[in-house]
């Protein structure tokens, strides 16, 4: 039985439609139509258009066969080969970049508030930065010549020069590397955020126990701030599974459509070759896949976890 | 009172958030969603069209350094020659032209007149945006532009835009180093050259810290290498005059295995190129021969040598005085010696304001930007031909061009080979998705020495018999 009802019942007559009541509609209505405009009515409109074949001046009704082209399986269908490399990018990178967050966040716990600020403003900052300048920049320091930043770093340890991006050896890591060092300011905040919640009384009493560091870390910080890396988790998979712009700017999704991700696929579909119906339906399919996974995630690792 | 604040605030703030969803344009003529019926070509829009105001859309990236402060002093000279006509200009960069475009005609929402490259003509006639001009012009107007170049325009019989040049793409060289190398840079620029002979002159042109040769190939730049040493092998063209397919063609292999061993000589570097690098390789002695090169680059080389004689910290860091030479590209296997071009346009494009009498309008201003002293001035500005009567009638060439550079370039630009009649739009976008998600990236494979030409052969007849049919497409050597 719902609050409403039960305080009906116990003052014996109907709740009044107050002007508090209004104003909070009226608040929650400015949120609401902006969800719904541009969140709401997108998605809507993409389950539509996925059913047709997209013109602006008459579109044609395809039925199921956006859905039947993208999964119709060819060596020539670049859907799965993109979804493949999607899933090897995020198993890569989520967890290696929750671990490398986490473990930052851990080493700067110990400092007093302003340094604490300094590094926290430190690793911010390529958040800060645009997404187009930031490429440029890993454009440059991959750069496959011998001369290239990385190549020459390569080159102190005796290690031949690399064709970072053009080889299908190393494209793919080369967009890995570019995501963990230049993306993990939020989640280092966020994890600095939960570690601070944790009350200290936990280490005194772990400390009169004779525990080691590495066992508060793993007996007491890690269970404690769960909630906290199971949000960043399935974020940084929804993330993961939508990332475009580094594939884009990088490697244009090849060589060979090494790089080629899911979300650059959809994007090709879409303003390259004007298949919207097309780029809908496998936009839909993503967002079906990356549903499954956060609900698989919250099964894995949200039963202890109150969030 | 505070209540009353906030909700104003909020209402001012999802007001704004709206306001940049509204419609832009300036025209309140009904929108018109069907095909417009013919006009009478031979009735002059201009006094048809003398009393009703209306609005022109242009949307154009910086075709030339001058090109969109020109095309705002055309506009307002259009304006003074028809009073009742406006022109509005949307400025783009061409990082971001294709985008827009696309985006803003999927939404119905396209400018009346677009700037496009001939191989994405096929993307808007499948969207049902482009529109055929010859109804709204009139068949003398259209007459003055060459028939090669609007065929690059034309789909099925149908011309959809008016050509603004036709550019050629091949290499280009330090003629100084060449010459130097007592290589006969005149007589190659005159008669062509075989592939054997310029893989000799490459290997003349390595030495240490100097590659004889260079070509931007990282990315989705690889595609440039294939086309232009492609029309060297005699694969001008995507489709045969009887329609067949001829990637699959031996030309293909052949011009592969140049790939192949240009890649492994060490004649080239074996690693990816950026689009940026290559001209500055070539300035600072790093390579001698590099691509793509265009007439136009002339220009930067005697800026850059300008610069360096000032001494003035503009010139291109570390670069050294050298003059430039556009080559041909050399041709393979005895074929006939050709040129990679493709022509670059305006098109007139269908959005839910659109009507017969807008469209001739549209049509009178596309012509007039594309044609006369307009066309000329940005030719000049290109170091390339116009491609219509009118602007060949009104170009003054610069002085101080290098006449074996005119000369060559004039000799490539006759050799392109525009496409066959009888292309569908159909073939067109198979032929694109083709070559962008299977040949382009078994190429990249290819320059970065990871398979064999014979591997990204048979990978690509491969995925021409599944996408056209064996027997659609070409087997054997062309020609």
């Amino acid at each position: 039985m719902n609050s409403t009802k039960l305080k009906r019942q116990q003052t014996g007559r109907r709740l009044k439609f107050t002007n508090d009541d209004l104003w909070g509609y009226i608040f929650i209505a400015a949120a609401m139509i902006i969800f719904c405009v541009f969140t709401l009515y997108p998605v809507f409109s993409a389950i539509y258009t996925s059913f047709f074949n997209y013109k602006p001046f008459g579109s044609e009704f395809v039925g199921l066969k956006n859905y039947a082209d993208t999964l119709k399986y060819s060596k020539f269908n670049l859907f799965y080969k993109a979804a493949l490399n999607t899933l090897i990018y995020t198993v890569i990178v989520v967890p290696l970049s929750l671990l490398l967050s986490f473990s930052i966040a851990v080493m700067i716990m110990p400092f007093k508030k302003k340094t604490q600020s300094v590094f926290k403003a430190m690793y911010y900052l390529p958040g800060i930065a645009s997404g187009v300048a930031l490429s440029v920049v890993w454009l440059w320091l991959y750069d496959s010549s011998p001369d290239g930043i990385f190549n020459r770093l390569l080159g102190i340890f005796g290690i031949p020069a690399q064709n970072w991006l053009s080889s299908t050896k190393t494209s793919m890591l080369s967009l890995i590397i570019m995501a963990l060092l230049s993306s993990h300011g939020v989640r280092i905040i966020t994890y600095i955020a939960a570690l601070l919640g944790i009350d200290n009384s936990y280490f005194e009493a772990a400390e009169l126990d004779g525990a080691t560091f590495f066992q508060k870390v793993r007996y007491i910080v890690w269970p404690l701030v769960k909630p906290t890396t199971l949000f960043l988790l399935v974020t940084g998979v929804i993330g993961s599974f939508q990332v475009f712009m580094n594939a884009y700017m990088m490697t244009g999704g090849g060589p060979d459509n090494s790089t080629t991700m899911i979300g650059l696929l959809i994007y090709n579909n879409a303003f390259v070759y004007g298949k919207y119906g097309l780029a809908c339906a496998q936009a839909i399919l993503l967002a079906i896949a990356i549903a499954i996974m956060s609900l698989f995630q919250f099964r894995l690792m949200g039963v202890d976890v109150e969030y | 009172m505070k209540k009353f604040i906030t909700m104003l605030l909020v209402c001012v703030m999802v007001l704004g958030l709206f306001a940049g969803c509204g419609n832009g344009s300036t025209q309140q003529t009904t929108a018109a969603t069907t095909a417009a019926p013919a006009a009478d070509a031979t009735e002059a829009p201009a006094q048809e069209t003398e009393a009703a105001p209306d609005t022109i859309v242009i949307m154009a990236p910086p075709v030339t350094g001058n090109y969109l402060e020109n095309l705002k002093t055309w506009a307002n000279d259009f304006h003074e020659l028809y009073p009742n006509l406006t022109v509005q200009v949307i400025e783009t960069s061409w990082g971001d032209h294709n985008d827009k475009l696309s985006t803003m005609a999927q939404a119905g929402e396209a400018p009346d007149i677009a700037e496009i490259s001939s191989n994405a003509l096929g993307t808007f006639v499948e969207m049902g945006v482009a529109i055929d001009i010859a109804q709204y012009m009139s068949a003398d107007r259209l007459a003055d532009y060459d028939e090669n170049a609007l065929k690059y325009l034309s789909l099925e019989g149908t011309t959809y835009g008016l050509p603004l040049y036709l550019t050629i793409q091949s290499i280009g060289a330090n003629k100084t180093m060449m010459e130097e190398l007592g290589i006969d840079v005149a007589k190659i620029q005159k008669e062509g050259w075989t592939y054997e002979e310029f893989l000799d002159v490459i290997k003349q042109g390595t030495k240490d810290g100097c590659y004889g040769f260079v070509f931007a190939n990282s990315g989705v730049t690889a595609s440039d290498m294939l086309y232009i040493f492609g029309a060297g092998a005699g694969l001008s063209n995507t489709f045969t005059p009887d329609l067949k397919y001829t990637m699959t063609s031996e030309n293909m292999l052949t011009m592969l295995s140049a790939v192949e061993e240009m890649t492994k000589s060490g004649y080239m570097p074996n690693y990816g190129v950026e689009a940026g690098q290559r001209m500055v390789m070539c300035q600072t002695g790093n390579a001698m021969i590099f691509g793509k090169a265009m007439p136009l680059f002339e220009n930067n080389f005697k800026k850059n040598n300008a610069a360096l004689e000032a001494n003035d910290g503009t010139a291109v860091e570390n670069s050294l005085p050298m003059d430039y030479a556009f080559l041909p590209v050399p041709t393979m296997d005895g074929c006939a010696e050709s040129c990679y071009g493709t022509v670059d346009g305006l098109i007139a494009m269908r959005n839910k304001n659109t009507t017969d009498e807008h469209l001739k309008n549209v049509l009178l201003f596309m012509d007039y930007i594309c044609s006369g002293e307009r066309i000329a001035t940005c030719m000049n500005e290109l170091y390339l031909d116009p491609v219509c009567q009118s602007g060949r009638d009104a170009l003054v060439l610069e002085e101080g061009r290098d006449a074996d550079n005119l000369a060559t370039a004039a000799r490539c630009i006759a050799m392109v080979q525009a496409p066959p009649e009888g292309v569908t739009t159909e073939m067109t976008a198979t032929a694109k998705k083709l070559m962008d998600e299977q040949i382009v990236p078994k190429f990249q494979l290819l320059l970065a020495g990871e398979t064999t030409a014979q591997e990204v052969y048979d990978h690509i007849c491969e995925a021409a018999y599944a996408a056209f049919g064996a027997d659609n497409c070409v087997s054997g050597k062309l020609g």
